[in-house]
């Protein structure tokens, strides 16, 4: 369910406030329209897989995949403590870090966006996140010795 | 008595060189702390009296000039340097020394290194003498204070004040090195004065009086002490100080203990039956050999320090790390007459080696490990706190009768270095993420692809959307 | 504005702009370092006053061990015994870049003493903190404002009195840095890329690893995003601006070992990352509403914003209740409350540059910057697009930090010089251009002559006014020759002040002789000298820590303490065998391995900042750890004054700072005169004795003056008693002879 990732995924990178605020935009979300919610995360769905280029399902998946391994070490922190205390961070703001420098590059991609980002062409924005994501790689391979 | 702990190797080296070559001077028959003795004495005449004790040490490689305390030319100091190694002072006739032996002069001979054997009799102790003592915290009686006792005093000389008093050697102690415990039922006699000791810890005391012994002034002609002066063990016969820079001065109360006719002489106890010749020849002997330096003096050979678990690792480097095992060795010798033997830790005592910054970390006992034909090498590992900073290997071995031993050595206890952490992969806790930086990464890297593999398609969809 | 029009669309004219700009900048750039080259032309080639000691020793051995040994380094020759984790501990950034410089000129074959690159070092960098300033300014509004400001900040005293040649200090290169990520921020948000993001990581990194002050970058680039957050300018651009800036920039500052884990458990990073966590939320609730197009998603956001807002900012508080952050640091405490570190923290108040800023000093240092700083502020609130709010906030927060703390008058200065920079060059705008651009032609000359007569304020030469005289309006004549004036004058004051007040090594003093000529009193490096080479080399030294890197550098002999103060217990040791009795200091000294004492004593040449005036602090940092045995009250007269002369305490009088300063100071005088013209005392008749003590030096004015400390007596007794005896005197009879007279018995 490429939606319901979507809906979860911003949430997990902020870690502290993961589940009130994903549940209470849910809820806004359900309030804001009256109808069924079910019928509206269908219609988002469709919505979505209509007008989403590949390439930003592609990010998507990505981005999907990140939260995922977060998820999956946030949890491991909690459940066997967080020693050795840089090597989790390492291990950790990599993905966060991914995730924000992907969803940049959702972002700049966007057609939608073109107005924002008149100095970033899409081919731009890619080389930005390769460079990007190389110092993020770098920095985190160093960090964790 | 040059044994100062040397703190570089440089100086080490002289050192051990400055000590072959005395040692080389010594087969040539002069003592190991030098053989000039000046024995300050006012008429010629009492050589006689005591000949036997000077001949003893002339026998012994010392050269020992007589000169009188009133002579113009004597100097105990020449051109800032020692004219003599060692000063025996003989009670004086007249009132003082004279000039040449005042106390400040006495001190700074001291503090170079001399020797000084200080021999008085109740009726002459100098004003220099007093001063002196006053110095090294000796309690000296007033004029004409005699020591007797009615219970140890010799039977046979006729004195019936009973001012010959017999003293025995201090008792064998498991726990102290003591030089002057010789054989046992010795008896000593002593016609002199007795003195008292202040707290000082540089002050020993060498023959204590017995417990019954006390001191009265004894040209108040009483039958009986009326206010003895000091009375028992707290009173002293034959003590000494050994200076921080382990000079040695040492006080004798009775000028007479080191004459012939007490060397000679045979005493008896009250209530004993034979009489039995004195030993105040040995004593006296051991009293000069200890105090010129032939007796309780101990030398350290050598230090080393490394770590233990590494085969080749380098000796007494400057620099260790926290958490390091290290092993510490100590080489000591001790001098006795003519030669060094090895040094042994009296059974009740103990070496001990202190790991120390501002506070001992550790202090820890050094044990003998082996033993050469001239020193014992003792030894100790353990492991370094955690805890940098500059600390010292300290051994510091002051006990009474033995040259000081404080050797400090600073070594540098430094942090981890960057590369010395236990890496991450060594830590099984850390693998989870590792993995999740590898499966970041890799992700990462089949994203990459994946986007440039569907670029054309991109572009398509792109195009489309303008159209 | 319409002329530049005009001239943008001419070719030669823009290669002719071109050139002159860069010619300006490089101008601007010269008369940058050379302004601060005065300090060398007055006296030398030297390192200046105390941290650049310890910063200059640290490059010295980073060029001589190489980068990891730097990095590794454990220092054992500060802070004697515990030493110094001087890799870990310190900022690396500034000895990094000189060691840098010196490889590369070393590979260009053009070996440069270690000593001269530190000297000019800082020099070199306001060149391009005059470029970083252009650039930033550029962003806020244009090339010409852009320019000005990057000759305000090349004269500008409150930035040169930290970077003259010697004073190499991290904030030589330290404001260059924060000026430049303030560029790189900006220009990431404008153009909402991740690649300028990025780079503004980077040098936040590098600023991070190079000052302590990153602490201010770390919380205006979040404040900045969190302002237009809540004025409802959130957009992508600043969503990839922001998090590509702070992923990279947290995950780069902790790769310095000094800060390690700071930037998730100190509270002074959490704005940072609330503010990461902020935008996160808010990008996503924008992806829904893209998702969900909905009028009352408007409504909602904001109230989500607020709610997770307390809740975070709850769930801060706990955690630093709870203790899991870090609480703020004793420094960032006496920044809200100027009382703070008074009553608590009295090793931070004792310093000098963390006083509160008296008023005179914002006129001193930036003269009449000051003035258009308000104004250039109401030109940004003009026209607030996102760049300007940047520039309000950091305005006000730097001023309120500049109020509070003499030191961070830096921080303020680059912000004064930028919208002083944009007021001015607004002034300039309305009042050089023509009324209506008829001819390019002329609309060129106005531009040139805009160009060129600011380099000419800058150069000092005097501002060519006649071609104003051009213009028909009167007005416009008066106001730009008023203004011309003001620059001029500007120039002068710069000059002035930065020759006069900001160029003194501090190492080294200068005095006026009567007929006027400069009289150098060079006590400082004689003493250190005479240190160096007339005490072994492992002597360990100990003095006030203001010394300490001062002692380290020059004389090279391992100290007690020094600036860096780390450890207040060790500094208050130090204090308390100052200001306690002989006899209760020397154990202290003999526990320490201390063999010599130094003081600093101004009471003959009149030097106020000597140690009986910083005595006091001393005192009170000892009290702070032994309340017991050091009270400050025990210093002063009952009638509560500091007094040095007859009426002073005996407490005073028996500390040994009191005796290590006028000891034999009476033999200088005829009797009963000894004056002390520092503190216009005269002293008493009799001088303190030392017994602990051997004065070993005392140097040509005595500002400078060492003690040996005496080893044990070698008979086992007390220093006073074995002084008296060595005198001569004779001892009282203690053991009086005679009858019934009381022993001390020895204890078997």
């Amino acid at each position: 369910m490429p939606s319901k990732k979507n809906l979860s995924t911003p949430s997990t990178s902020t870690s502290t406030t993961t589940t009130t605020s994903s549940s209470a935009s849910a809820t806004a979300a359900a309030t804001a329209t009256p109808t069924n919610p079910f019928t509206i995360l269908g219609g988002i769905f469709k919505n979505y897989s209509r007008s989403t280029p590949q390439r930003t399902k592609l990010i998507d998946a990505f981005l999907g995949f990140l939260v995922i391994t977060g998820v999956l070490q946030f949890a491991y922190c909690v459940v066997a403590g967080n020693y050795p205390f840089n090597a989790f961070l390492a291990g950790f703001s990599a993905t966060v870090g991914q995730f924000v420098l992907t969803a940049s590059l959702r972002i700049q991609s966007n057609p939608a966006n073109k107005s924002e980002f008149a100095s970033v062409s899409p081919e731009r924005a890619f080389a930005d996140f390769v460079f990007c994501s190389i110092i993020l790689h770098l920095f985190c391979t160093n960090f964790i010795n | 008595m040059r044994l100062q702990p040397q703190l570089d190797m440089a100086s080490r080296k002289a050192f051990l060189l400055f000590f072959v070559s005395l040692f080389v001077s010594w087969v040539s028959a002069a003592p190991l702390t030098g053989g000039r003795i000046l024995a300050v004495i006012e008429e010629r005449s009492d050589n006689a009296k005591y000949s036997q004790f000077l001949m003893d040490l002339r026998g012994r490689g010392y050269d020992v000039k007589l000169e009188s305390a009133k002579k113009d030319t004597l100097a105990l100091l020449e051109h800032g340097e020692k004219a003599w190694d060692h000063v025996i002072l003989f009670p004086p006739k007249s009132k003082g020394y004279g000039p040449a032996l005042t106390p400040q002069k006495l001190l700074d001979f001291t503090k170079l290194g001399g020797n000084i054997l200080v021999l008085t009799s109740p009726s002459s102790i100098p004003e220099q003498i007093r001063e002196l003592a006053r110095e090294l915290d000796i309690g000296l009686p007033p004029k004409d204070y005699t020591v007797v006792d009615h219970f140890n005093y010799d039977t046979v000389s006729k004195s019936e004040k009973h001012d010959v008093i017999l003293a025995t050697r201090p008792a064998v102690s498991s726990a102290v090195h003591n030089c002057f415990s010789g054989t046992q039922d010795d008896l000593i006699a002593f016609r002199g004065a007795g003195h008292t000791l202040g707290n000082g810890p540089l002050l020993v005391p060498i023959l204590t009086a017995p417990r019954t012994a006390y001191a009265y002034d004894s040209k108040e002609d009483f039958a009986y002490a009326q206010d003895p002066w000091a009375a028992g063990t707290q009173m002293q016969l034959v003590s000494a100080m050994q200076a921080r820079n382990n000079a040695r001065i040492t006080l004798v109360g009775s000028v007479d203990m080191f004459s012939n006719e007490f060397f000679n002489m045979k005493v008896q106890r009250p209530g004993s039956t034979e009489s039995r010749k004195t030993a105040n020849k040995e004593f006296c002997k051991d009293i000069a050999a200890w105090t010129f330096g032939e007796k309780g003096i101990v030398k350290v050979n050598a230090i080393r320090h490394y770590l233990s678990n590494e085969p080749n690792a380098p000796v007494n480097p400057n620099m260790y790390r926290i958490k390091n095992d290290v092993t510490f060795e100590i080489e000591l010798s001790e001098y006795n007459i003519d030669r060094w033997a090895p040094f042994k830790v009296s059974s009740g005592d103990s070496l001990q080696l202190e790991f120390t910054m501002l506070d001992p970390y550790y202090r820890v006992p050094l044990l003998p490990a082996s033993t050469s034909s001239n020193y014992t090498t003792y030894t100790t590992s353990f492991k370094i706190p955690d805890q940098h900073g500059v600390f010292a290997f300290r051994v510091n071995y002051k006990r009474p009768y033995l040259t000081y031993i404080d050797e400090k050595y600073s070594v540098t206890v430094r942090h981890f270095a960057h590369d010395e952490y236990t890496r991450s992969w060594d830590i099984s806790g850390a693998w989870v993420w590792i993995a999740g930086i590898a499966v970041t990464i890799t992700g990462w890297i089949g994203f990459c692809a994946l986007w440039l593999w569907s670029a054309p398609v991109a572009a398509k969809a792109g195009l489309k959307k303008t159209e | 504005m319409s002329s530049m029009e005009a001239l943008l669309k001419d070719e030669s004219t823009r290669n002719v702009r071109r050139l002159l700009k860069v010619l300006i900048l490089i101008t601007i750039a010269g008369a940058a370092v050379s302004s601060r080259l005065f300090s060398v032309i007055r006296f030398e080639s030297i390192i200046h006053e105390f941290d650049p000691w310890f910063n200059f020793r640290a490059s010295k051995y980073l060029v001589k061990n190489g980068f990891y040994n730097f990095w590794d380094w454990f220092d054992d020759r500060t802070w004697h015994p515990l030493g110094r984790v001087t890799g870990g501990t310190l900022y690396p950034g500034l000895m990094v870049t000189s060691g840098a410089i010196y490889h590369i000129l070393r590979m260009l074959s053009m070996p440069v003493d270690i000593r001269n690159i530190c000297v000019l070092l800082a020099p070199a960098f306001s060149g391009l903190t005059a470029l970083a300033t252009y650039l930033f300014t550029k962003e806020m509004k244009d090339e010409s404002a852009g320019l000005l400001a990057a000759a305000f900040i090349g004269i500008a005293p409150g930035y040169i009195s930290r970077s003259v040649a010697g004073s190499y200090d991290n904030e030589a290169i330290a404001i260059f840095l924060l000026m430049f990520t303030f560029y790189l921020w900006i220009k990431a948000l404008k153009d909402g890329s991740a690649f300028w993001g990025a780079l503004c990581a980077l040098f936040y990194f590098y600023m991070v690893a190079a000052w302590g002050g990153y602490v201010f970058i770390t919380n205006m680039i979040p404040l900045h995003a969190f302002v237009l957050v809540l004025m409802g300018r959130y957009s992508p651009r600043l969503y990839v601006a922001y998090t590509s800036w702070f992923a990279l920039g947290t995950l780069g500052s902790m790769q310095v070992p000094f800060v390690g884990f700071l930037p998730i458990r100190s509270s002074e990073h959490m704005a940072a990352l609330g503010v990461f966590g902020l935008l996160q939320l808010v990008g996503f609730v924008e992806f829904v509403r893209y998702q969900v197009p909905s009028r009352q998603f408007k409504t909602l956001l904001k109230a989500l914003i607020f709610i997770v807002f307390a809740l975070s900012s709850a769930i801060l508080v706990l955690l630093t209740v709870s203790g899991v952050i870090a609480p703020w640091s004793g420094r960032f405490y006496s920044l809200w409350d100027t009382g703070y570190a008074k009553i608590h923290i009295p090793i931070i108040a004792s310093v000098s540059e963390h006083q509160p800023t008296a008023w005179p000093a914002f006129f001193f240092d930036l003269e009449m910057l000051i003035w258009l700083f308000p104004a250039g502020i109401y030109m940004c609130f003009s026209t607030l697009q996102d760049q300007h709010v940047f520039v309000i906030i950091y305005g006000i927060m730097a001023s309120y930090f500049a109020g509070v703390m003499v030191r961070l008058m830096l921080t303020l200065t680059p912000v004064v010089c930028v919208s002083a920079a944009i007021a001015l060059s607004n002034i300039l705008d309305v009042y050089l251009s023509i009324k209506t651009p008829t001819t390019p032609t002329v609309g060129a000359s106005s531009a040139d002559d805009r160009k060129e007569k600011k380099p000419r304020v800058n150069i000092l030469s005097a501002g060519k006014d006649s071609i104003v005289g051009i213009y028909s309006k009167a007005s416009n004549i008066a106001v730009i020759a008023a203004f011309s004036i003001y620059l001029f004058v500007f120039v002068l004051h710069c000059t002035w002040v930065t020759s006069n007040a900001y160029s003194s090594p501090s190492v080294v003093l200068a005095s006026r002789l009567p007929d006027g000529s400069q009289h150098i009193i060079d006590d400082y490096r004689e003493a250190y000298y005479w240190l160096r080479k007339n005490t072994p080399d492992d002597a360990k030294i100990m003095s006030w820590w203001d010394y300490g890197y001062q002692i380290g550098g020059m004389a090279d002999r391992t100290t007690l303490v020094d600036n860096n103060t780390w450890n207040n217990t060790h500094i208050a040791t130090v204090g308390k065998a100052m200001s306690s009795r002989e006899e209760v200091a020397y154990p202290i000294l003999r526990q320490h391995d201390v063999d010599y004492v130094l003081v600093i004593f101004g009471g003959l040449l009149g030097y106020s900042g000597d140690d009986i005036n910083k005595f006091l602090w001393m005192i009170r940092i000892a009290e702070g750890v032994w309340p017991d045995e050091v009270k400050e009250r025990d210093f002063f007269t009952p009638r509560g004054e500091y007094r040095v002369d007859d009426a002073a305490t005996d407490t005073m009088k028996n500390s040994l700072m009191y005796k290590m300063s006028y000891y034999n100071y009476q033999s200088l005088f005829p009797a009963g005169q000894a004056q002390d013209r520092v503190r216009n005392a005269k002293l008493p008749a009799v001088g303190p004795t030392l017994s602990i003590l051997d004065e070993a030096f005392t140097s040509e004015n005595w500002i400078v003056r060492i003690y040996k400390v005496k080893d044990l007596d070698n008979l086992g007794r007390d220093h006073v008693s074995a002084a008296a005896f060595g005198a001569g005197k004779k001892k009282s009879k203690k053991t009086k002879a005679g009858k019934g007279a009381q022993r001390k018995l020895r204890v078997v």
